[in-house]
């Protein structure tokens, strides 16, 4: 069972967590909580009453077709979609145990805690080293960086090929090394956990190769949730995987969590008949 | 087969008859007229701009020749006596008696003037493009751009007469004399009591061109891809340092351009400084609070008497004086062009997100 301890309304609301987990997971081992959150863009919902825990050093996956509110969910971990105007957000997001959006809690504070790698690579206009050094500085780190830059870079498999030109723009850098300077950038701060929005989507296959061999040496140290359309990636690389999909209702479409469970469940043994179209490539 | 083929391709062509001259109607048949058009018309002003130089260069030639390199060494503006019959010789060019012609308290004046607006305007405007850019809801947005673009079309004589009624009388009272009785360099000689002179007019020019260069950084701020302000929020960075390392990076030489624009218009401008400056003559600018002069408004206020005199040099002078202007007008343009390629990285500028 998810732990309810920490709800700031100290209400015990019955979690309706889709699929089973075989092993009952301690507190200890969610760094992320949903607890019936739907979400708003003006009127319109896109999300609706998602439950799901992220698993302490384990990469989540997050499927489903386009529109079903993947991203917009994955966003709402780090409270970008503070950033858009007119957006709400009901129920709640719990981040080790803490309610995320909590009235005293700052969205800086969050996200140097919960980094983000996006779609697209968006690597600041400077240089290579700027690019990393940036947010340990920002975030009060004095003195030489040279070395945190350089485990980042190592760490983000892009030190080999940036060493030395690291004074150089990072917009000199091809997209695949762009994207991994962001990988970089983003673990620099030491986060605990990495959303990785579509991370490998723009880039050709020996670059998505990196990503994912990455992403696999990242786990040891971090939490990753990933979306993504490609299923054999999510198939490859994460521990469980949660499939998304839009419901048709009177008031409009709205993004849904079918199925959430062990990515080798999901993928050879789902229980929702939605959940075994998507996967076998029935839909979408 | 006489009229020209906008697009014409070998296969059009081909079924032309054989004979003399085919191929280069042809030829001339792949020449395309809507290029020739542009081509022209790009041209204009590049031949305005020459055109307009050689008129000036032509017309302040006997000035030239009269006035030597004095002309940019010294400080004395006069143009003798108009009406009397002697008259002064050198050079082979005759001018009135006693006229005396230097430019240098007018390129000073101009210098100063265009400085102090370029220094308030720059951070004025760049820090309200990027509040109004990056910071206010979008409705907010709107009608505040408006009356940005609005406020840059405003005439500058409005701007003189409100700096010479309203704004110079009060800087004078509040801030000029309080600060002059404390005596310090170049803060305290010459205060007037509507307050016209250099820090004034320099205020009032900053005034005019904040909405010009504002109203282009607002432009700049909103190219920047809002996919590398979220990945600068994404890393917890303030919005102040996400200014620092996206936005002001991607802008720079936006910033740079706009701002030569706006000095392009403050050392130009004419009207509003003539009212503001106090058009003091034949001396320079003494402290900040003192009247002054520049070129623009110098050639405008003298430009009337400078036709009564018979012998013409008073007029080559003026134009002398615009030569200068517009010289200085080139040289800040060609260097804020080689500033913002220095800055250049390679930032894809407007490359949305």
């Amino acid at each position: 069972m998810s732990p309810t301890v920490n709800l700031s309304t100290g209400e015990r609301r019955p979690l309706l967590r889709p699929g089973t987990s075989e092993v009952a997971p301690t507190a200890d081992d969610i760094v992320l909580s949903t607890q019936h959150v739907s979400f708003f863009y003006g009127d319109v919902q896109a999300l609706s009453d998602i439950s799901l825990d992220v698993h302490r050093q384990e990469i989540t996956a997050l499927i489903g077709p386009s529109g079903c509110g993947k991203t917009t969910f994955l966003r709402c971990l780090n409270r970008l979609n503070d950033m858009v105007p007119r957006t709400r957000l009901e129920g709640q997001v719990l981040f080790d145990g803490e309610d995320l959006y909590a009235k005293s809690v700052r969205p800086i504070d969050i996200r140097r805690r919960i980094g983000m790698v996006f779609q697209r690579a968006n690597p600041f206009p400077k240089s290579i080293y700027e690019n990393v050094a940036i947010a340990p500085r920002a975030n009060g780190q004095r003195g030489n960086l040279d070395d945190l830059v350089e485990e980042s870079l190592r760490r983000a498999a892009l030190w080999d090929e940036v060493k030395d030109k690291l004074k150089s723009s990072a917009f000199d850098l091809s997209g695949g090394q762009q994207q991994r300077l962001c990988i970089a950038r983003a673990i620099a701060v030491e986060p605990e956990v990495l959303l990785m929005d579509e991370p490998a989507s723009a880039l050709d296959p020996v670059a998505t190769q990196a990503i994912e061999d990455l992403m696999q040496d990242l786990k040891r140290d971090y939490t990753i949730v990933i979306v993504t359309h490609n299923m054999q990636q999510a198939a490859r690389t994460s521990d469980r995987t949660a499939f998304f999909t839009v419901d048709q209702r009177p008031e409009g479409r709205v993004g849904v969590l079918v199925e959430y469970d062990d990515t080798n469940t999901i993928f050879t043994n789902p229980k929702d008949p939605r959940t075994e179209d998507y996967v076998t490539g029935r839909f979408g | 087969m006489t009229s020209f083929h906008l697009k014409a391709t070998p296969a059009d062509s081909a079924p032309l008859p054989q004979r003399q001259g085919a191929r280069a109607r042809r030829a001339l048949s792949r020449v395309d007229p809507m290029r020739v058009v542009l081509g022209a018309l790009a041209l204009i002003p590049t031949l305005v701009l020459a055109f307009l130089v050689y008129k000036i260069f032509s017309e302040a030639w006997p000035a030239i020749r009269f006035n030597g390199w004095s002309f940019f060494t010294t400080k004395t503006f006069t143009m003798g006596n108009l009406y009397g019959s002697a008259l002064e010789h050198r050079n082979g060019q005759v001018a009135a008696g006693g006229a005396q012609y230097g430019v240098l308290a007018f390129v000073l004046g101009t210098l100063l003037s265009s400085l102090i607006a370029l220094l308030v305007a720059v951070p004025v405007a760049v820090g309200g493009a990027i509040l109004l850019g990056e910071k206010l809801p979008a409705v907010l947005q709107a009608p505040l751009g408006v009356f940005l673009e609005l406020l840059a079309g405003i005439p500058s004589v409005v701007f003189g007469l409100w700096g010479v009624y309203s704004f110079g009388p009060w800087l004078s009272r509040s801030v000029y004399a309080p600060i002059s009785h404390l005596g310090l360099p170049w803060l305290s000689a010459g205060v007037s009591s509507n307050g016209q002179g250099l820090l004034t007019s320099g205020l009032v020019l900053a005034v005019m061109i904040v909405p010009i260069i504002a109203s282009i950084t607002r432009e700049l701020v909103r190219s920047v891809p809002g996919n590398t302000r979220e990945g600068a929020a994404a890393l917890g960075l303030t919005s102040a340092e996400s200014v620092r390392v996206v936005t002001l990076p991607f802008i720079h030489r936006g910033i740079v351009a706009a701002s030569v624009l706006g000095l392009a218009r403050a050392l130009g401008e004419t009207i509003a400084v003539l009212i503001i400056s106090g058009n003091a003559l034949n001396t320079y600018p003494v402290s900040l609070f003192a009247p002054f002069s520049t070129m623009a408004s110098t050639i405008a206020a003298m430009l009337d008497s400078a036709l009564t005199d018979s012998t013409g040099m008073a007029v080559h002078s003026l134009a002398e004086v615009g030569l200068v202007l517009v010289s200085i007008t080139l040289v800040v343009n060609f260097a804020g062009r080689y500033i913002a390629r220095s800055l250049g990285t390679n930032v894809p500028i407007g490359r949305g997100a």
